[in-house]
């Protein structure tokens, strides 16, 4: 039972495999029905598909299979003409063996759920319509009649041999002879039997010579097994052979876990090559110039160069040719151009890219429905398409191609082309879109609206399309693959719409960008690209922040506002914006800092955190610190509201608490000996303030960065130990919130080069020891505005 | 000396023995450890390892107590601070701060602690269940009496459990 359970998975695989190529096939056949390789090609599938289905007992399949057989056979053979009437039954055909295969797979029986006596009996009239019978049974007859012949010959020729074998066998008394002698007995009658045989085997070809080209193999192996079977058969070889020199394809099947865990293992190996060379640059700086460096640098470059090698060979294992999906379109648009009496011829270029086995097949149902809407709306009936100059023809374009890391999938007709208005117009009706926001669409902005869910141009909702799902559907399989959406057209000329996918979606490059402290990766198949820019150059559009950048405004976000970062620290006047793309839509990331690019491998965070809006997972990097990696299609969604709260965030800093009493205001006190500090307070305290003390620097700005401290005013001694008075300024003032706090500078420091570093390093006011306690009170209570 | 040696031999002897009758009841085996003044214990068996503390990335958008992930040894887990799960401030990280990874099937989480007490053996019948009303997080298995003192158990796979 195990053994038949093998046999039919293998025969499953065989056959969907088969099976695959098919459709392509057919419609190409379609076009040339002269082409004898094509036609043998796809009646050995129907042959092989038959032989093994028969032998697993698929009854259906093999009655199915055995009637496909039979016309594709008539027309190998030339006494039929592919048209495209038979071509359909053909093609319901094929449909429905893929059925039966796919209902095989699931449930191990051909029986019940298909149909296909009809079908089978469109085929039987084709194979049997009346000028075919009448031809083939000449053919019959002809070839009936040499056959006849033969046997005759045959049976005649035996004729004296028999008799001579009874003859002898009669002279002979077997029991005298010894065993060698019966031997060479049956050989010599052999020998006189294969040259008769050989004889007629001369003669036949000749026959053949006339009438072999039209021979259905039925006939030839009911009467000359041996010889017009095998001569047949070489010369389809020998003529193959000259074709194709195809030498047979040495593959093996591996399971996908396997290679999937191959692709971890590697993963975490790039890991190691990274913290490698990140160890590497430490070393080089601390120990420059010593011998033993090279040698290091020579190890950690071979390692880098080999494992760089390895990840791109497992890669490969992973990759399949993007005409694994390609192969069905032409049927398809087959289909659909008689489906809508139009005349569209698909173009196909590049099958041969590669992409990870994952991408294939997610790719498929995007471009499905990019197709067919280039059918169905694109392209103009050929009435339309003649008034208007263009060849009757419509043609769509389907080409993949290499770009970087990224695979590019092109798909152009040369329709009717996007009309902006009518899409805004359409939108609008729909309720897709606000007045408002179309006012604000350019062209392109208005292109990317057929990408919404429930828009649709179409004025009668057809088989095809018009239900205004699919382009929502490309979308979001595009926005899941990392992928990038670009549409471009023009009225009357066409449409071309580009996908950009990254090649593999385990270990990626990306592009690390710095929020204050943190670290975060940014798929660098998203990021279009990055600029500089001053803090003047963001405008305010509806309370919304926005760059423009050339000529198109795109909406801009805080990664901090985003991910939720406290600002502590200032970055001053220029920030960098990161372009990022997704689908159809862009969005500029402001960010503190550009780190880098980096190789990183994807990790999950596992199930107790993971699923946070705004991450994609994490990556360990060569430092061995963990950085996560930003989820590109959720941030679009997220900087929606960010930009909002951003807003808020930003009154909410400048909305001090109302201080009434004197005790409210607070005054934090810096200096490194008791008695300064006790002077201090002592003089602080006819105004009524509280005070918080702090010995140096340091403790001073612990105190400062929590985020609960509320402080009016800081007195700082210059000289302390740890941490100075000017460095203790200078680090206040990196503090955003800190920007206006009065910093007074208590020291007995009174020259002008001091005073100027103290304004330097953001001091406000300035007292020289020793003071009067009043003369500090008077300083203090103009700072901080007491009443 | 020769007592002293003696001693030891005979303490080792029955520290030797002791365990073998414990065994033979329903005896867990305990790490306790101490967050906020209190003593809590893990069964050893959910624990994956011990290690000292060690940097972290915050994680936006989760509660305050998840501090984060880290990375151990190639694998990256979250980082969580019991004592401020628990409904107290946040530990402050000092010599003896430990973080303990529990292990729930293939779920994985490290816990920062403030100390870590001692092993504990203990009879399943020397295990008290949690008081009524104790939560409905469930997170206490029970509490445990060993000598004098109370020890709470935590329920491991209820602190696996995502509750956010």
């Amino acid at each position: 039972m195990d053994d038949m359970q093998d046999i039919l998975e293998d025969f499953l695989i065989e056959a969907s495999e088969l099976t695959e190529q098919l459709d392509e096939d057919l419609v190409e056949l379609e076009e040339n029905p002269e082409d004898k390789e094509l036609l043998n090609k796809i009646f050995r599938v129907a042959h092989t598909i038959k032989g093994s289905g028969s032998f697993l007992n698929f009854d259906v399949l093999t009655h199915l299979t055995h009637h496909m057989e039979d016309v594709l056979n008539k027309a190998r053979h030339g006494d039929l003409v592919i048209d495209s009437d038979i071509m359909d039954v053909v093609f319901e055909s094929i449909d429905l063996m893929k059925g039966l295969l796919e209902q095989i797979k699931e449930t191990g029986s051909d029986k019940g759920g298909i149909d296909v006596s009809e079908c089978v009996e469109k085929l039987k009239n084709i194979s049997q319509g009346k000028d075919v019978e009448e031809k083939a049974e000449e053919v019959v007859t002809q070839q009936e009649a040499p056959q006849e012949q033969a046997k005759d010959e045959k049976v005649q020729n035996l004729d004296p041999i028999a008799q001579r074998m009874a003859e002898e066998t009669a002279n002979i008394n077997t029991d005298e002879m010894s065993e060698e002698e019966v031997e060479a007995e049956i050989e010599r009658l052999l020998k006189i039997r294969q040259e008769e045989d050989k004889k007629r085997r001369e003669q036949k070809k000749k026959e053949k010579g006339t009438v072999a080209a039209t021979q259905p193999p039925k006939l030839a192996t009911k009467s000359a097994p041996t010889s017009n079977a095998t001569s047949s058969a070489n010369a389809k070889n020998t003529q193959a052979l000259k074709k194709k020199p195809a030498a047979p394809e040495q593959t093996i099947r591996v399971d996908v876990s396997r290679l999937d865990h191959l692709m971890n293992l590697i993963g975490e190996l790039v890991l190691g090559k990274n913290r490698l060379s990140k160890i590497y640059d430490d070393v080089e700086e601390r120990y420059e110039g010593e011998q033993f460096l090279e040698e290091l640098s020579n190890v950690v470059s071979s390692v880098s160069v080999v494992t760089t090698d390895l990840q791109i060979a497992v890669m490969k294992t992973r990759m399949l040719p993007v005409g694994k999906v390609f192969n069905k379109f032409p049927r398809m648009v087959r289909d659909l151009s008689r489906e809508l009496k139009k005349d569209i011829e698909l173009v196909i270029s590049g099958e041969e890219t590669e992409l990870d086995k994952s991408i294939v097949e997610e790719i498929g149902d995007p471009l499905v429905h990019i197709i067919r809407n280039s059918c169905d709306h694109g392209i103009e009936l050929p009435e339309v398409r003649v008034a208007a100059g263009k060849p009757e023809k419509g043609t769509v374009n389907l080409k993949a191609y290499n770009e970087g890391n990224n695979i590019i999938i092109e798909i152009t007709d040369d329709g009717k082309g996007l009309d902006p208005d009518e899409l805004i117009s359409k939108s609008l009706e729909k309720g897709i879109i606000s007045e408002k926001e179309a006012d604000r669409l350019s062209e392109k902005e208005a292109f990317t609206l057929i990408f919404r869910p429930g828009f649709s141009t179409a004025k009668v909702v057809t088989n095809v399309s018009g239900r205004g799902v699919g382009m929502d559907v490309v979308k979001t399989n595009i926005e899941k693959l990392n992928g990038i959406i670009d549409i471009d057209s023009e009225k009357g000329k066409g449409t071309t719409i580009k996908l950009k996918i990254p090649l593999t979606l385990a270990i990626i490059q990306s592009l690390l960008v710095n929020v204050q402290e943190e670290l975060y990766a940014i798929p660098l198949s998203s990021v279009l690209e990055t600029v500089r820019i001053t803090s003047d150059e963001v405008k305010y559009v509806e309370g919304k922040s926005v760059l423009r950048l050339r000529n198109e405004v795109l909406p801009l976000v805080h990664i901090a506002d985003i991910y939720d970062v406290e600002r502590t620290y200032d970055t001053g006047e220029h920030a960098y914006v990161v372009i990022i793309g997704l689908a159809e839509k862009k969005l500029g990331l402001i960010v503190d800092e550009l780190i880098g690019q980096e190789e990183i491998v994807i990790k999950s965070l596992g199930n107790y955190i993971k699923g946070i809006e705004g991450i994609a997972g994490a990556t360990i990097r060569g430092d061995g610190r963990v950085t996560l990696i930003a989820d590109v299609g959720a941030l679009m969604e997220m900087s929606k509201d960010a930009s909002a709260k951003a807003k808020d965030a930003m009154e909410s800093l400048y909305q001090t608490k109302k201080k009434e009493s004197p005790q409210d205001y607070k005054v934090l006190i810096v200096d490194d000996s008791k008695t300064d500090r006790t002077i201090m307070k002592k003089s602080l305290q006819p105004l009524g303030v509280s005070y918080e003390e702090a010995v140096n620097g340091e403790e001073a700005l612990s105190k400062l960065k929590d985020l609960d401290a509320d402080f009016d005013a800081v007195l700082i001694d210059i000289e302390m130990p740890r941490m100075d008075g000017y460095t203790l300024a200078s680090e206040i003032r990196k503090f955003n919130r800190y920007k206006n706090l009065p910093l007074i500078a208590v020291t007995s420091r009174a020259s002008k080069s001091d005073r100027m570093r103290g304004v330097e390093v953001g001091m406000t006011e300035y007292i020289t020891k020793p003071y009067s306690q009043e003369y500090l009170a008077n300083v203090v209570k103009r700072n901080i505005n007491l009443a | 000396m020769n007592e002293k040696i003696e001693k030891l031999l005979k303490q080792q002897k029955q520290q030797m023995e002791e365990p073998r009758v414990d065994d033979m009841d329903d005896v867990i085996q305990l790490v306790g450890f101490i967050v906020g003044e209190e003593e809590f214990a893990v069964p050893i068996l959910s624990i994956k390892e011990i290690i000292k503390p060690i940097e972290y990335t915050r994680v936006p958008k989760t509660p305050s107590y998840v501090l984060g992930v880290f990375n151990m040894r190639g694998t990256v887990l979250p980082l969580v601070d019991l004592k401020n799960k628990f409904g107290m401030p946040k530990t402050k990280f000092d010599d003896d701060t430990r973080v303990i990874v529990l292990k729930d099937g293939d779920e994985q989480v490290g816990f920062v602690i403030e100390e870590l007490s001692e092993a504990i053996r203990i009879k399943e019948s020397n295990i008290e269940p949690a008081p009524e009303g104790s939560g409905k997080d469930n997170l206490i298995y029970g509490v445990g009496k060993v000598d004098d003192r109370l020890i709470t158990i935590l329920n491991v796979k209820a602190l696996l459990k995502r509750d956010f």
